[in-house]
């Protein structure tokens, strides 16, 4: 058996980069939290004012909305990826012709830096001259402007997200599905155990680290979404998608709020921590400590 | 087409009108200024507009050339630009030795002295006082980038007016002209009035749907979530009702709302919304999604009839035939005003529009002060102007109206620069305040529902007010 | 399912398709169009390509200096996050480590900050805490590289860790009993096995790298500078240029294409290790 030591050693740089570059700025950030500073209020030095940024967020509706429409944002996106990347993936362990062709072609969504798919949409969903507008008008006569109508800025915003994303999803879940060894299906199938009996209590459950590894990324990038969204909306109509993360933006960019910046972030990363810890908890922890 | 508008069309233009630098008979006086910093580079930030990528592309090789000292100018976008600034300012990094300072962000910054004061630097040092540079030669636009005192804490680079902008062809037409005479019983001309402003509109809204075609009478610059829309209305709007900076008194302990002696929720400040917003109704689809970029665009491709367009893109959209459909149709006006605002503008208590634009200044953290002083002094001198103004329309300096080159060039926009120069004084920078961005930041979301019609006009603006009245005491302007 | 006529599948195939390319293809055909036709009536069919913006993008010295800072930066940090990864999810997966579910979760909670916030302190470091002398860690490609850490190696630990779990232990303890050193065990048996998954992770990781924008724009300036970053600079108040954002959008597809190509036979190779009918 290796010793613990060895395993340290391998911890080690993960450990170390992460300290420096994500823990002593999250300090800094957790300190900032507790004062308020505006390097352009009257007085620009960070004054300490205790829990008072904490206490004004509980009131402050503007962020109060953002958290909602980003869990609405959220749901709807992540659950859509979740669904179509698992029957892409399922499709793809198929052969067919042409399937390394269709593959490639399916992963390019991703190569796509944010700000460039928040151009590319704008300009395909720009009111009245974008394609999709336009098309929609003369085909069936819907009248879509992302300018005025929230839903239409909103599920625009979700349905770009799962065009962006869902290929991480089917990838990940991919690299799933050709690691499983072959005997528990074939056992199954042997027993006469249909396909919804086999997906339900073999595939599921052996697949469900990864599901849920790959849950938690779409979870928080999807929490943090911004390019995008400055791209297209700028956060509009109204405050109908200003997420979270363009809230944050604007709060600590143009406003140059640091100290109530600061605590946003702070109560941010903690509900979106407890958020993920609960999947975790009821999800993997209880497989993973059996096994280790 | 003669005019090389953006650097994306002009690349060749640029190395063409590099190598043919002038020929100034002050080269000597450069090189001896320069030599105690040789092997100094130079590091500037500023927005990719087409002046800044002019310095990066032609003044900084130029200079360099010229004097030995290196210049390396980085673009990025507005959002960006400042954010890279202050950080570097407020912690004293030094990486940068010149900064662009936009309209709203100068008296922030002048309130931290993040900035060097040029006047002062250069009297103390005799020696760098090159004998092309005079204060003097600078347009009263530079009066935005003093102090108190007088001195100069930045060199313009761009100045634009926000401009009434019509369709000549349109309002030429004897056809259209008779249409709207039977119609209105008045003569189509650009409008003075807000009334017949929105009465051309309307026209025009009407005509082009009668005709199936893709026009209509008035843009609008209302994106309902980047603060494009706000500006318009504060900057561009409210002051042609009456409604000067952005309805918040300075004098009177930053009041906002009228209960306290602001104007922002005013009756004048509802009835330009009111006005604004049934412009809007009637502007083209996307100007509900239009920034300034966009509402170039429109007008470029030919969907509105008149509307007020940052004087940037005027010149585009008058004389690019690569990017605008109307090259040659457009004329310039005043904005259409309320009854007294052209007096109060005349005297100089109230303004008609936006006078928009930047300047190059040095922070103060900088470790290289001199030598960007050198820098800063070569492209304010009136020598380098002309080319500059032809590849990007901007006219900072006195003397560039007169260059011929730019004359030809005012024909080709309209008039646009006859009247940056006869009417600029009309117009106004941003108010002085030190707390701009925050403000407008903590009004914006309000304002946006007024736009998309969650709040109405006189709530909206009412509740606007409260708003800067308690970021303002937030920040501790207002006691 | 599986006896379904090839018919399905390629309608199938055909209508995914083209819902994944409509975007890209509209990328290339606003790249192909110029400016004046932007606002004009919508045409899905392209016709009269217009190429100046290709020219103009390939003659640029600038971009292709960010094109090349690109490259290296997001080659090194998916390379660097995927090994480190690796020997992170060896370490979680083998050892009795007290505390190791703790840190395994620890990590990721670095990928969850929202980045705006943590330029400023990242910012500070960069250029107060990690110097050098004159040398500071601000705008250059190793600083860039252990930054995209803080997001891309929570991400490799969470997608390696189930690839590393499913190796079977009885493996490294045969080879132990070989005589075999933990070294060999690691490099020799372990990491080829888990071919698939290091290929997709290398893959997401050079992909999250080569698309990052925020944290990019603030910690460089001069000399580190990536493509996202370009590309906002043609984002201007005098009008966004659209033509050229595509074009630049269409060369960035090109060396992320060839990366694809390189890793996705890794991800086939696994498909006949353990392939799955289903």
């Amino acid at each position: 058996m290796q010793s613990n030591r060895l395993g340290w050693i391998l911890l080690a740089p993960t450990l170390t980069i992460l300290f420096f570059f994500g823990v002593l700025p999250f300090i800094y950030v957790v300190y900032v939290s507790f004062h308020s500073w505006n390097p352009f209020a009257a007085n620009p030095e960070m004054i300490f004012n205790g829990a008072d940024n904490f206490r004004r967020i509980v009131f402050d509706e503007e962020f109060l909305n953002s958290v909602g429409v980003t869990v609405m944002f959220v749901f709807f996106a992540v659950l859509s990826e979740l669904i179509l990347g698992y029957i892409l993936a399922q499709a793809f362990m198929k052969d067919f012709p042409g399937k390394s062709f269709f593959r490639t072609i399916h992963t390019l969504p991703l190569i796509m830096a944010p700000i460039i798919v928040g151009s590319v949409w704008k300009l395909m969903t720009t009111p009245s001259i974008g394609i999709i507008p336009h098309y929609l008008d003369e085909w069936f006569g819907i009248s879509m402007n992302i300018g005025t109508s929230a839903f239409a800025a909103f599920t625009t915003i979700v349905i770009m997200d799962i065009w962006h994303w869902t290929p991480l999803v089917t990838l990940t879940l991919i690299a799933a599905l050709v690691s499983l060894p072959p005997d528990p299906f074939e056992q199954a199938q042997i027993d006469g155990a249909n396909k919804r009996q086999i997906f339900w209590h073999i595939t599921l459950p052996m697949i469900a680290p990864a599901v849920v590894a790959t849950v938690f990324i779409r979870l928080m990038d999807a929490l943090r979404t911004v390019d995008e969204v400055w791209m297209l909306t700028g956060g509009g109509p109204g405050s109908s998608t200003r997420f979270v993360g363009v809230h944050i933006f604007k709060e600590v960019f143009p406003k140059t709020n640091y100290g109530y910046g600061s605590t946003i972030s702070v109560i941010v990363l903690y509900l979106t921590i407890v958020a993920c810890w609960l999947l975790y908890v009821t999800m993997l922890a209880p497989r993973n400590s059996k096994e280790g | 087409m003669r005019f090389a508008l953006t650097i994306g069309a002009s690349a060749l233009a640029f190395t063409i009108a590099a190598t043919s630098a002038f020929a100034g008979s002050n080269d000597d006086w450069w090189k001896k200024a320069a030599e105690p910093y040789q092997g100094v580079t130079l590091r500037g930030v500023t927005e990719s507009s087409p002046p800044s990528l002019y310095i990066r592309e032609v003044l900084a090789p130029q200079f360099e050339e010229l004097t030995g000292i290196r210049v390396d100018v980085e673009t990025t976008s507005w959002d960006q630009m400042f954010d890279k600034a202050i950080k570097d300012m407020e912690a004293g990094t030094g990486i940068y030795d010149m900064v662009y300072i936009e309209q709203d962000i100068i008296y922030s910054y002048l309130a931290r002295d993040f900035l060097t004061n040029l006047t002062g630097l250069i009297a103390d040092n005799p020696d760098l006082k090159a004998p092309t540079y005079s204060e003097d030669n600078f347009t009263t636009f530079a009066d935005y980038f003093k102090d108190g005192d007088g001195n100069l804490y930045g060199v313009p680079m761009e100045a634009f007016i926000k401009v009434y902008l019509y369709r000549t062809d349109l309002f030429n037409d004897p056809e259209i002209q008779a249409a709207f005479k039977e119609k209105t019983g008045k003569d189509l001309k650009p409008a003075t009035t807000h009334a017949d402003y929105a009465e051309i509109a309307q026209f025009f809204t009407d005509y082009g749907k009668e005709n199936d075609m893709k026009l209509w009478g008035t843009t609008a610059q209302a994106h309902t979530g980047h603060v494009a829309s706000w500006y318009e209305y504060f900057e561009s709007v409210a002051p042609t009702f009456g409604v000067y900076n952005w309805g918040i008194d300075a004098d009177n302990n930053y009041a906002a709302s009228v209960a306290n002696g602001g104007s922002m929720n005013s009756e004048e400040a509802k009835e330009a919304m009111n006005w604004w917003l049934s412009m809007r109704d009637i502007a083209p689809p996307e100007s509900n999604a239009s920034t300034w970029t966009e509402v170039g665009t429109t007008f470029g491709a030919g969907r509105a009839a008149q509307g007020l367009v940052y004087g940037e893109n005027a010149g585009w959209i008058a004389a690019d035939k690569t990017k605008s459909l109307v090259v040659g149709k457009v004329g310039v006006a005043l904005p259409p005003l309320a009854d007294g605002v052209l007096a109060e503008a005349e005297s100089g208590e109230g303004y008609i529009g936006y006078y928009d634009g930047g300047a190059f200044g040095l922070p103060s953290t900088s470790k290289q002060k001199e030598a960007a002083a050198l820098f800063l002094q070569y492209i304010g001198q009136d020598e380098v102007q002309p080319d500059w103004a032809v590849a990007a329309p901007r006219v900072t300096n006195k003397s560039t109206y007169d260059d011929p080159k730019v004359q030809a060039m005012n024909e080709e926009l309209g008039g646009y620069y006859d009247m940056l120069k006869d009417k600029g004084y009309l117009f106004a920078g941003a108010p002085a305040y030190p707390f701009h961005a925050q403000v407008r930041e903590a009004t914006a979301p309000t304002f946006y529902k007024i736009l998309t019609g969650d709040l109405s006009v006189s709530d909206g603006l009412d509740q606007m007010a409260t708003i800067a009245e308690e970021e303002l005491t937030n920040l501790g302007y207002r006691k | 399912m599986r006896k379904q006529s090839p018919i399905v599948g390629i309608i199938f195939w055909t209508v995914v398709s083209t819902l994944t390319l409509f975007p890209i293809y509209w990328l290339f055909v606003i790249s192909v169009k110029p400016a004046v036709q932007l606002f004009s009536t919508p045409d899905v069919i392209l016709s009269d390509p217009f190429w100046g913006n290709y020219a103009k993008v390939w003659g640029d010295r600038l971009l292709r200096s960010y094109m090349l800072n690109s490259v290296i930066i997001s080659t090194g940090n998916a390379i660097l996050c995927t090994i480190l990864g690796f020997f992170a999810c060896y370490a979680l997966s083998r050892f009795k480590m007290s505390g190791k579910e703790s840190i395994f979760f620890w990590t990721i909670t670095n990928r969850m900050a929202p980045p705006a916030v943590f330029l400023l302190p990242l910012f500070l470091l960069m250029t107060q805490v990690y110097t050098i002398g004159e040398w500071r860690l601000l705008d250059t490609q190793i600083g860039m590289i252990l930054v995209y850490c803080t997001f891309n190696l929570p991400f490799a630990i969470w997608t390696l860790r189930p690839t590393v779990d499913g190796i079977p232990k009885e493996l490294d303890e045969a080879a132990f009993v070989d005589g075999a050193s933990s070294w060999k065990v690691i490099t020799e048996i372990v990491f080829p096995l888990c071919r698939p998954g290091l290929a997709v992770t290398l893959i997401l990781t050079w992909v999250f790298a080569w698309n990052e924008y925020l944290l990019a724009a603030t910690l460089t300036n001069f000399n580190a500078r990536t493509l996202t970053t370009g590309l906002s600079e043609y984002v201007t108040t005098t009008g966004t240029e659209w033509g050229i954002m595509a074009t630049i959008s269409v060369f960035t597809l090109i060396p992320a294409l060839i990366v694809f190509g390189l890793v996705q036979k890794h991800i086939v190779a696994g498909l006949t290790f353990g392939a799955v009918k289903g």
